[in-house]
């Protein structure tokens, strides 16, 4: 049955028609519903405006090169570019989501970074978003060449009650390695729905980390593709939420040929009434033999009105693969607390350091220290 | 420094009563040994002193350095320098050794309105401490705990209370799970921490430990109450007849 629904005012104004819960894969992210307001373009945002948000970006000493990107489009005055290579072109994407499409619809301006050698410092793409009812798409490009190596921060600041959309897609060649670290700390009012592909070439390593925190509804696609053999993808993340923030996290790992390790790691913590949400679906392909995928998701339920759902699915056509998915929910544990408190710290105190020890375990994923500090002292500083 | 008086405490979720009518007096300086057979309440007392929840005190009183213990929360008791070396030490994965003994320390100092440990002054303050005790470097790098063998997680309890400095010592079973090594080890971290200003209750089941703390009065606890109280021969007395010779006597 083919049911026609009357497009919402929401709807009429983006362009698209927004997935709702008849959708499997949005059952728990009505957008249809969730996605209330009406979006347009807005004018960018003043400069005083601007300059304030990008000095607010939480990793912003931790990267020696800086793309700053403000509503979608990149700003090369207030970017810090010393070697990197910077294009205005990026692929067309094959895959067909609604993100994808909405992202088409808005027009969003292409910003292409190409790394080749061993880039030894973070660059950081900040996207800077403002305006009240603004409408805004970035479509990020990034390519890593055939044993190479780079690290990539992504950061998300932003003002007022907007709604982004952010794609990303990568290409990692032969051999080649990214790290990559997305801080989701949009402003509390905005709406952030993004979508990452990823492309791995024969031995590359995809080392991903998502900090979540920031909008009050933040839906985050992720598609990882292994190309080539012995590729390796570790994905890793982490929520911490509060008030009514909900969170829906879709990944697709496709292993499309053999001998590849895909690794999914989400620590999430919810408080007050909000609600997180991991998906994780691991595809094993007919040929893709000795594949080697796991996921497990892990909750915190700070409160009784928070909520946590998880969907892990395997669907494996070859015969001769490992693969395997575990979820845990639950409170803080009670023997935990009191030990910290039978040595003099008060229980505020020792809550926040039991989060942040549930919560580091996925930080502690990220390679690269400097970086991996920074993570751990914004998870402080998001705690207390 | 302790005064209990005709405490009795119940389980909250239960209604059965596990201590009826203890009292016991601990001054600066002394150390007090309790022992008794499994079931006698001999935790739940360290547990009553420490503050854990789900113990109901139903009549009596605990007072503290003039002051009524049972009226602060597990912090503020160790703010003001009572400290519980358990029994099964809690493993805390992500948490860092030293850095919970930091965060502990400076609490503390906070809490009495103290000064707060600088890192490197901190730092060099334990690492001295943790020598005398065989805790390595690798066992303060470690999460509390986590991974740690018996002997050392009874270890890794004495450093935290030789950097902490506590006015009443409360060891529940330090000796449990420990050779005879091990035992000596950590016998020697708690003489070394003997003084006129503090006081000690060792737990304990058995005699042996005893011949390593040396304590200044024995308490037989038995179904909720103390039945007996002598010198350090109770405890001998005890190794050689058995609980059930005094336990019936008292009966």
């Amino acid at each position: 049955m083919n049911m026609v629904v009357a497009n919402t005012a929401a709807e009429e104004a983006l362009g698209v028609k927004l997935p709702s819960r008849r959708d499997e894969d949005w059952k728990w992210t009505d957008l249809k519903r969730l996605v209330e307001r009406v979006y347009i373009a807005v004018e960018a945002p003043t400069a005083k405006a601007v300059d304030a948000l990008v000095k607010s970006a939480p990793l912003a000493k931790v990267a020696a090169e800086r793309v700053v990107i403000v509503n979608g489009v990149y700003d090369a005055k207030r970017s810090k570019l010393t070697g990197l290579k910077i294009a205005n072109s990026a692929p067309v994407i094959t895959i067909e989501d609604a993100l994808l499409t909405l992202n088409g619809k808005l027009n969003a301006k292409a910003v292409s970074l190409s790394f080749s050698g061993n880039i030894d410092t973070p660059v950081e793409v900040l996207h800077v978003s403002s305006g009240d009812g603004a409408a805004i798409a970035s479509r990020l490009h990034i390519t890593v060449a055939a044993d190479s190596a780079a690290t990539v921060i992504e950061t998300f600041v932003g003002d007022g009650e907007y709604l982004h959309n952010p794609v990303t897609t990568i290409d990692i060649d032969k051999g080649g390695k990214l790290d990559r670290v997305k801080v989701e700390t949009e402003c509390a009012r905005a709406q952030h729905l993004s979508h990452i592909i990823v492309s791995l070439d024969a031995r590359a390593i995809f080392n991903d980390f998502t900090f979540t925190s920031g909008a009050t509804l933040s839906r985050q696609n992720g598609n990882v593709i292994f190309n080539g053999e012995y590729a390796n993808a570790h994905l890793a993340g982490s929520y911490l939420l509060s008030g009514k923030q909900h969170v829906d996290t879709r990944l697709i790992v496709d292993h499309a040929v053999p001998h590849c390790t895909s690794r999914e790691l989400f620590k999430c913590v919810m408080n007050g009434q909000s609600r997180g949400i991991f998906q994780g679906k691991v595809i094993v392909r007919k040929d893709a033999q000795k594949t080697d995928g796991k996921q497990s998701s892990h909750a915190l339920l700070l409160s009784d009105t928070a909520e946590f759902d998880a969907k892990p699915e395997l669907e494996i056509y070859a015969d001769d693969v490992v693969c395997g998915h575990g979820t845990t929910c639950g409170d803080l544990n009670g023997d935990h607390l009191f030990y910290l408190q039978s040595r003099g710290i008060p229980e505020a105190q020792a809550r926040a350091m039991l989060v942040e020890a549930f919560v580091d375990e996925a930080v502690e994923t990220v390679e690269n220290e400097t970086v991996r500090k920074a993570l751990i002292a914004l998870v402080h500083e998001r705690m207390n | 420094m302790l005064e209990i008086k005709n405490l009795h405490v119940r389980l909250a979720d239960e209604q059965r009563e596990i201590l009826k009518g203890l009292t016991l007096t601990v001054k600066a300086g002394e150390v007090h040994a309790i022992m008794g057979p499994n079931g006698s309440g001999k935790s739940t007392l360290s547990y009553v002193l420490s503050g854990r929840a789900g113990y109901e005190v139903t009549d009596g009183s605990v007072t503290y350095k003039g002051e009524d213990l049972l009226d602060m929360s597990p912090d503020q008791r160790a703010a003001k320098g009572v400290f519980l070396a358990f029994q099964y030490p809690i493993e805390i994965p992500g948490v860092a050794t030293m850095q919970f003994l930091k965060v502990a320390a400076n609490a503390q100092r906070k809490a009495r309105g103290e000064k707060e440990y600088a890192i490197p002054e901190f730092m060099k303050l334990v690492k001295a401490k943790a020598a005398a005790l065989n805790v390595n470097q690798d066992m303060l790098k470690r999460p509390v705990n986590v991974g740690f063998s018996g002997g050392e997680k009874k270890r890794a309890e004495i450093l935290q209370m030789a950097v902490l400095e506590p006015s009443l010592c409360v060891l529940d079973e330090t000796d449990s799970g420990l050779d005879i090594d091990a035992l000596r080890v950590v016998a020697d971290g708690v003489n070394a921490l003997r003084s006129p200003d503090r006081a000690m209750i060792v737990i304990t089941h058995y005699q042996r430990l005893l011949e390593y703390i040396v304590p200044d009065k024995v308490h037989v606890l038995s179904d909720g109450a103390i039945i007996k109280t002598g010198g350090k021969e109770l405890a001998l007395e005890l190794e050689a007849h058995g609980y059930a010779d005094i336990v019936g006597k008292a009966a």
